[in-house]
């Protein structure tokens, strides 16, 4: 990895870590709390593309299993991987791969705005939000003894608040690629 | 940023880092290979004596814990609504007891021995080439260097939106934070190689 790759991988991590420290921003749609850093996670896919954007979540996970406290609410240690919702967390390292991935393969510079949004918001979609819950889902159902099925069920009510999350984070990745463009130059 | 680990100094402080971590790791495996109440109900036992051991003031111990403990808590009372309540106490028990030794490991090893023991395990990694174990101290340090950096740039931004009547949305706030922030990834990426931290 070069060392300008470990620095961008480092700083969206300092980012989603960040993002965890900021007051939760309401919003007046849904009335809930959003933290915005499962966000980020989707972000760093689009801005950073799949290497990057894995290496940036892998460094958030070994400072939490280190014991700090960069999960949003101040959570850390390796306590948190002892919850019956740890699956979510290996979630984001797979999601934030697929999400580059396919915003690598999905967008590029010659698309339209809207086309690029379009490909960012189903990258995001489909790494963010089906492989992080494939996996949250999986874990909380085996480890968690809830069973797959029930464990779906009762993850469903997250569900609208990271769709409007990868929404967000397409916007996001489209305006970043329109002001500094990362994605196309490969590591 | 401060972390988790306790400065005392008790035996489980003095025993050595890798021996905490396997006997997590091998706790783990154990937990999950039996359905006894009594086996399970001795471990977390064993569990809250260690984490109490570490000498924590009992409030704060127990902060630590509360948001993990709630999610766990939360998946016992689903359990018990739509599966068993065997169910239900076996995971509690389980999940509990692992939540309390690894929060003991993690207030009994200091943030650089974990670092070191990291770099220790990415080494065969290294050789593989996939990997430079050096790397993962220099990226811990940077996350912690530049988190305040943007908290503070968040702030600026805010305000700057503030000074011109504008709303604050996620939106117009997300794309000039991450754009400010990467931009700089050059000129730490020259300072980092002019300096020969990683030796190339």
């Amino acid at each position: 990895m070069s060392t300008r790759n470990l620095v961008l991988s480092s700083l969206f991590a300092a980012i989603i870590v960040a993002l965890g420290m900021l007051p939760p921003i309401y919003l007046a749609v849904f009335a809930v709390p959003i933290t915005a850093q499962s966000l980020g996670v989707m972000m760093a896919g689009t801005v950073l593309g799949a290497y990057r954007a894995g290496a940036a979540v892998l460094i958030v996970l070994v400072l939490v299993a280190i014991g700090l406290p960069v999960l949003s609410g101040g959570r850390g240690g390796l306590a948190v991987f002892a919850g019956p919702t740890a699956g979510f967390l290996l979630g984001w390292l797979v999601g934030a791969v697929v999400t580059g991935y396919l915003s690598e393969k999905l967008v590029n510079a010659e698309q339209s705005g809207l086309v690029q949004t379009v490909s960012f918001f189903l990258a995001c979609f489909i790494g963010g939000v089906v492989t992080v819950y494939f996996f949250g889902i999986l874990y909380l159902g085996i480890v968690g003894g809830t069973g797959i099925s029930k464990a779906f069920l009762g993850s469903l009510a997250f569900v609208p608040g990271d769709i409007f999350k990868a929404v967000i984070a397409a916007l996001a990745g489209r305006a970043v690629m329109a002001g500094y463009p990362l994605l196309p130059q490969r590591a | 940023m401060k972390s988790l680990y306790v400065e005392t100094n008790t035996i489980l402080h003095r025993l050595s880092p890798r021996t905490k971590l396997v006997a997590l790791a091998a706790i783990s495996v154990a937990l999950f290979f039996t359905r006894s109440y009594v086996l399970l109900a001795a471990a977390a036992a064993a569990g809250a004596f260690s984490y109490l051991l570490v000498g924590l003031p009992i409030r704060e111990a127990l902060r630590r814990l509360l948001p993990v403990f709630a999610t766990i808590a939360a998946v016992a009372v689903f359990n018990f609504a739509f599966n068993s309540a065997e169910e239900a106490i076996v995971m509690l028990l389980r999940l509990t007891t692992l939540m309390l030794f690894a929060a003991t490991v993690t207030a009994t090893v200091t943030v650089a021995s974990f670092i070191d023991e990291i770099t220790a395990l990415a080494r065969p990694l290294e050789r593989l080439g996939v990997v430079r174990a050096a790397d993962i101290g220099l990226a811990a340090g940077l996350v912690i260097r530049f988190v305040p950096e943007i908290l503070d740039r968040y702030a600026a931004i805010r305000e700057a939106h503030a000074a011109r009547g504008l709303k604050v949305g996620f939106l117009t706030v997300l794309a000039p934070l991450i754009i400010l922030t990467l931009r700089d990834a050059d000129n730490i990426a020259a300072a980092i190689d002019a300096r020969g931290f990683r030796r190339q």
